[in-house]
């Protein structure tokens, strides 16, 4: 056990506790970005106008009829920016374009006294656009060598003597769709400027932090004269990580120029419109087996549909090359990624970040494998897991590859999965048209940003001379239970009971320099920095206990709001200890640092140790298929997921169910579709409301449901012997989709592999069902060939630049005022 | 080729059609075109007299003023939500005379004499409703953006339950309704929760209605 | 705001509508529940000048009986034709598919006449008033008409209501005894149809004497399949006989591809759901 990750006697942390603000949720008294709005005097109201071509120039703009428009109060153009037109940290995302890149694309915005003001200034604004050419597919982009970035390359082993001594090579392309993050609260920014300047923005941000840089260089300032916070968010899921940025310069510009408040608030409809989303793949592979069924070599191009610009694809890109492997050994390995550029929205972070995508190819590899193989697929699965001593072909060691195998015999056990197996066979030699199925996947996933700059966090803990503290740290809050779990690492580092610490909200004036609240690793990181706040109060304050209690300082304890004597005796009430230092000026607040060790990443070389441990976790689920419709029942799930000594068991278990929910709607529900015609609303999202793009209700969840968090799974590493949840859990679903594909396939004959399109709808499980009794190919699907050369996954040119390390391109100085 | 054409909208544009996509089930068709730009002027109903979370009051605001706008933006109460504002998410439901709607989807207008609640008028910190209570125990919710809908839905829920109005999950639409899990979450679907918080969710109400010696 | 800005009225007799509706004449829209209107308004699909408010004229709410017919009127909500005793005995198939209509917040505004004269091809209430016989009662300036659910769908969103006319109420037959059933597929729960069947039969001494089916999403408006209906007169209510009837339930129909499906999909969806319908509704 570490010094980091050992509990004291009676922690706060692993309490089963209310969310911090759950008496505040259930009364609607929580406030969100959008509703100080109406607590703010004389705001003014941001709209933008939105191009309707994927690809344009823009020849003429004239924002001057708009401001015959009552109510309309400036139009903000790119002429308006004091600094750096950009809202990307990758210099590539001019806030202002004179270039449409999307369909939907803000070419300028407009202030008025109204919305409804507002909205008419836009559509009085004048734009001439010369349309050109677009690219709108990730197959047009490949077609017509549309990349962007670096082109990531990973290997490991020999991988062509891997695939010469095989017993069983396949090969086959495999598209699958993103996602839309669909986070309730819609993005929303709302800046004003105080009377020495100052710029003050409330933003539904992930990272306050670089809202603030970007705030501060499209208007040409230092960071000291921006301030962002963030109350909390009605949701993030990764698209209000780098995507908030431009909207709160929008409303930070718009403040500056009239001085008065402005509020950015997106609608549904332009914020689908408009902001980035998960990104979908296109995956050629090919996969070499031995005769025992287990993989040899791989050899993979994954290409990303980044989008009009970077934003966060190489980083995503990176990390779906290093989950391709998912829980399985593969001694040859070959990945190549490359990042298409199409005219859609800049595809973005989303809850496991390019994680899940590598994953799924590897996991639809062993799906459609399995029965060619002719062996049952938990079994294959589980035959090719990591054991100790092996490592990923990033060369980190996978420590404690021993528990994706407990979760799995949990998994089987609880599940009581032998017998529902049996059960399942019975049914479906009865039914001839409605099958059963049942399927088992394993997760394991990396935690810590693959960049190592990013995994530090900052804390400020102030206790005050009546023992109350309040603390701050650098993430933010988005459901996620964060500030929950922060409040008990405070508490338990202090020894004093949860009531006596409150939290406030999350600003970059009291934290600076913090990381997204992102890759899970907020409580990992904050929590540590929180850790060290109190623990440096807890020094300062043994030396007072210990001369009070006439005891070496070593011997003090600080427990439940007392502190006494290791052992036992006399005690001195917490608050009065405290108010003593106070009068022996005692410095009672600190500044808490953290910073993840042992990390090391070469991105060139897509290789080292870029995770401080790995996340684990199993899910078993069954499901019915009717033969007619394709239509089917989630009857039952079953998950083991490692949560190392959970800090909050509440927060893990939600996080794990919600993030199971939200991955089984990226892989069975939510379809989302662009214009992919020649007319003239190419390239325009179709899905662009709940309508349309189809969520999980309360119907489309498991009819059983049981959630187990793995016990005894105490992490070294990490604050308290806890592991990041936000993520890992979503891949769980992958369960579901597998147990689709064997459903399908029992409806033909024994062995039969199908293809299966992603999102697996009704629809596409239909067409999977009419291709296992030996109907058609399914639409969109490229079959798996047997034997080689079959597909040969593209190699990148001589000219494909390496993944660039961030920390070099931050030594070029870029941006104005820094 | 050069466009001549202004920024969007102004003039009915064919590419504005499958609009009305995101409004029908009907996908892509034709037939209605976005209108013209209006001329905004203050045009006011006559005065509407309702009950708001047991107080009366007494508004006149443009006709086409949604009751979430009036919450929000007018009356200051913010605890209900803006979702989709399409009626398609159940973020921003209330209850108008003790049944849930939607209230983007609600004029003002035609509030008169009504009884409306909206989440301030169910409880408050200090006294919590024992619904309210019971989603704060089952750990109903995440980022809490659709739990004041989700409470008030729940609320017309149980009341429809008592009132034995049938659902589409039940065995026969003549039954009087059970009160089964798959009873309630079919009677919930139209609360999106993105967290995925629905299990706790189910918890709470199924915890409320068991204490109230209610519905199951 | 929801749409751009308009004038309201709301009258309390249907005299004093048609007579806001003749002053305001195109540049009018009328208002039910409003839970497909309040959409259309807020995107400027449509901006009118007047809005004219139906929900205060008591005489157009409720349900009562009329010899033969269940009377419904057509700004009774979804809510309350669902707990409507005498449409459940009497109509069943329309209780069946008002349950399956969007969610309760909806059904608790929206109103049957609204969805009716809307006319969206995927609301659930057009196959089965298509399938009931039901009459629709129209009445403008010049008085009442009854149009015959035949001939009021015309076209995509287009009703035999005209110009400067309100539908008032609709008229369904009494079905009493027949069995019914309404078949909705959808890829999530309260969602549009992707396809329904709408199906009422009449079943005497283990043979089906009559059937009535009616289609949702399978065109521009909903749809009869008569071809199935004769098929299955005098037909054993057996599985087999019901399958090989219902194979012909998409024929002559022409749905679309769309994002929620696609055409072939759709035709053979109608025939699944056709033998689904009526089987539940005969009750075999």
């Amino acid at each position: 056990m570490s010094a980091l990750s050992e509990r004291p006697a009676n922690p706060v942390v692993g309490q089963e506790i209310p969310h911090e603000a759950a008496s505040l949720h259930v009364t609607g008294e929580a406030l969100y970005t959008d509703d100080l709005a109406v607590r703010t005097h004389g705001i003014l109201h941001a709209h933008p106008v939105q191009a309707p071509h994927a690809h344009a120039r823009i020849t003429r703009l004239d924002p001057s009829p708009a401001l015959e428009v009552p109510g309309v109060v400036r139009v903000l153009t790119a002429e308006d920016v004091p600094g750096v037109n950009d809202a990307g940290v990758k210099h590539d995302e001019p806030l202002f374009p004179s270039e449409v890149m999307f369909f939907g694309h803000a070419v300028c915005w407009v202030l008025g006294e109204t919305l409804e003001a507002a909205r008419l200034g836009s559509l009085a604004v004048e734009v001439d656009y010369e349309p050109l050419p677009s690219l709108v597919t990730v197959h047009e982009a490949i077609e017509a060598g549309s990349f962007q970035g670096g082109q990531p390359h990973m290997e490991r082993g020999d991988i062509e003597a891997g695939f010469a001594g095989a017993a069983h090579v396949y090969s086959g392309e495999f598209e699958f769709a993103g996602q839309e993050h669909f986070y309730l609260e819609t993005h929303c920014s709302i800046a004003l400027v105080d009377e020495n300047g100052q710029i003050f923005v409330q933003s539904s941000t992930q990272h306050p932090t670089e809202t603030q840089d970007i705030v501060a260089h499209v208007l040409g300032l230092p960071s000291h004269a921006v301030t962002v916070q963030c109350l909390r968010m009605g949701g993030g899921f990764g698209g209000k990580e780098m995507q908030p940025h431009g909207y709160a310069a929008i409303a930070a510009l718009g403040s500056t120029l009239t001085g008065r408040p402005v509020r950015l608030r997106l609608n549904r409809t332009q914020d689908m419109t408009m902001s980035g989303k998960r990104h979908g793949f296109h995956a050629q592979w090919r996969v070499a087996f031995d005769d025992t069924g287990r993989l040899q070599a791989l050899d993979a191009t994954l290409t990303s549909d980044g989008g009009w610009s970077l934003d966060l694809s190489e980083p995503v890109l990176a990390r779906a090359l290093c989950h391709i492997d998912n829980a399985y050994w593969i001694p040859n390995v070959r990945v190549n990624g490359r990042i298409a550029k199409t005219h859609k929205t800049s595809q973005t972070a989303f809850r496991g970040f390019g994680g899940p995508q590598g994953m799924l190819v590897i996991e639809d590899i062993l799906g459609r494998c399995a029965p060619q193989l002719g062996i049952d697929p938990i079994e294959l699965r589980s035959r090719n897991f990591y054991v100790d001593g092996q490592s990923t072909p990033y060369g980190q060691p996978v420590r404690h590859p021993e528990r994706v195998a407990i979760c799995w015999e949990q998994v089987l056990t609880t599940g009581d999965v032998a017998t529902r197996k049996a059960d399942i066979a019975a049914y479906n030699a009865s039914h001839e048209h409605s099958k059963r199925a049942l399927a088992m996947t394993p997760v394991k996933f990396g935690i810590s940003f693959n960049f190592t700059s990013f995994n530090q966090a900052g804390a400020l803990v102030h206790v005050y001379k009546d023992g109350s503290v309040l603390i701050t740290h650098g993430g933010t809050e988005m459901g996620q239970g964060l500030h929950t779990k922060m409040l008990q690492v405070a508490a338990t580092t202090l020894g004093v009971p949860l009531s006596t610490v409150r939290l406030a909200p999350t600003r970059t004036d009291k934290v600076p320099n913090t990381s997204a609240t992102a890759a899970s690793s907020g409580a990992d990181l904050n929590g540590g920095a929180v850790k060290d706040a109190c623990e440096q109060i807890i020094e300062r304050l043994r030396a007072v206990a210990a001369g009070r209690l006439g005891v070496h300082p070593a011997d003090v304890r600080f427990s439940d709001g007392h502190v006494g004597k290791v052992g036992g005796g006399a005690t001195v009430p917490w608050a009065d200890l405290v108010n003593q230092a106070y009068f022996q000026r005692i410095q009672l607040w600190a500044a808490g640092f953290y910073r993840t060790e042992g990390l090391h990443w070469d991105s060139s070389a897509m290789h080292g140790s870029p995770f401080k441990y790995f996340s684990y976790g199993v899910a078993a689920s069954e499901v019915e298929v009717d033969e007619f419709t394709g239509a089917y029942r989630l009857r039952q799930v079953d998950i083991v997921h490692d949560v190392g000594d959970s800090l909050s068991p509440l927060v893990d278990i939600g996080q794990v169910e919600g993030a199971f929910v939200q991955g089984a709607g990226w892989l069975t529900l939510e379809d989302l579709r662009w214009d992919e015609s020649d007319r003239p609303s190419r390239g325009r999202l179709a899905t662009q409301a709940a309508s349309t793009y189809k969520l999980p209700s309360f119907s489309e969840m498991p009819e059983v449901f049981n959630v187990a968090l793995l016990e005894r799974a105490h992490e070294d590493g990490a604050v308290y012997g806890s592991k990041a949840v936000g993520e890992p859990p979503l891949m769980l679903a992958f369960s579901v989709r597998e147990a689709l594909r064997e459903a399908a396939a029992a409806f033909g004959p024994a062995g039969t592999s199908v293809d299966l399109a992603s999102p697996a709808t009704p629809e596409a499980v239909f067409w999977a069902v009419q291709e296992a009794r030996g109907g058609a190919e399914p639409p969109h699907m490229t079959a798996m060939v047997e034997g080689a050369p079959g597909v040969v996954p593209d190699q990148p040119g001589a000219d494909a630049a390496p993944l660039r390390p961030r920390s070099e391109q931050a030594a070029q100085p870029a941006r104005a005022g820094t | 080729m050069r466009e001549a054409g202004k920024g969007a909208g102004a003039e009915p544009r064919e590419d504005d059609v499958p609009d009305l996509a995101t409004l029908s089930g009907a996908g892509l068709v034709s037939g209605l075109r976005k209108g013209d730009a209006v001329t905004v002027q203050s045009r006011t109903t006559p005065a509407v007299s309702f009950t708001l979370n047991g107080a009366p009051i007494e508004v006149a605001v443009e006709a086409g003023v949604s009751l979430l706008d009036l919450l929000r933006e007018r009356l200051d109460l913010t605890g209900t939500k803006k979702g989709c504002n399409q009626g398609a998410c159940g973020v921003c439901t209330v209850l108008v005379d003790g049944r849930r709607v939607l209230g983007c989807l609600t004029l003002v207008a035609q509030l008169d004499a009504r009884e409306v609640t909206t989440i301030e008028g169910v409880g408050t910190p200090e006294q919590p409703h024992d619904l309210q209570r019971a989603f704060i125990g089952a750990d109903g919710f995440q980022c809490g953006y659709c739990t004041s809908g989700q409470i008030c839905s729940a609320l017309g829920m149980l009341r429809e339950l008592a009132d034995g109005v049938p659902s589409a999950v039940a065995e026969h639409v003549a039954a009087q309704p059970g009160s089964s899990e798959l009873e309630m979450r079919e009677r919930m679907s139209g609360n999106l929760c993105r967290c995925g918080a629905y299990n706790g969710i189910v918890d709470a109400i199924a915890a409320y209605a068991d204490a109230a010696g209610g519905h199951r | 705001m929801i749409p751009a800005s308009f004038d309201y009225v709301a009258p309390t007799s249907v005299a004093d509508a048609l007579a806001a509706l003749a002053e305001a004449g195109d540049d009018a829209k009328v208002l039910a529940g409003g839970q497909s209107l309040l959409p259309i308004l807020r995107m400027r699909l449509n901006a009118p000048e007047k809005v004219i408010d139906l929900g205060r004229i008591e005489e157009l709410k409720g349900v009562s009986e009329d010899g033969d017919h269940v009377v419904i009127g057509a700004m009774t909500t979804y809510a309350d034709v669902l707990a409507s005793d005498l449409v459940r005995q009497h109509a069943g198939l329309l209780t069946d598919a008002i349950a399956e209509v969007a969610d309760p917040q909806i059904r608790h505004r929206g109103t049957v006449g609204g969805a009716l004269v809307h006319a969206d091809p995927a609301g659930d209430v057009g196959a089965p008033a298509l399938a009931l016989e039901t009459e629709f009662v129209i009445t403008g300036s010049g008085g009442e008409r009854t149009v015959a659910a035949a001939d009021f769908f015309q076209d995509l969103f287009e009703t035999a209501v005209g110009e400067g006319e309100l539908l008032t109420a609709i008229r369904v037959p009494k079905h009493t005894g027949w069995g019914h059933r309404y078949e909705k597929f959808v890829r999530v729960s309260h969602q549009w149809s992707i396809v329904a069947v709408a199906a009422t039969v009449r079943v005497d001494g283990g043979t089906i004497a009559e059937a009535r089916i009616g289609l949702t999403n399978m065109g521009s408006t909903p749809l009869r399949a008569t071809a199935v209906e004769q098929a299955l007169v005098g037909k054993a209510a057996t599985d087999e006989a019901v399958r090989e009837a219902c194979a012909a339930a998409a024929e002559g129909t022409n749905p679309p591809s769309d994002l929620n499906g696609d055409s072939d999909y759709r035709r053979h969806l109608a025939t699944v759901l056709a033998r689904r319908a009526v089987l539940a509704a005969a009750g075999a």
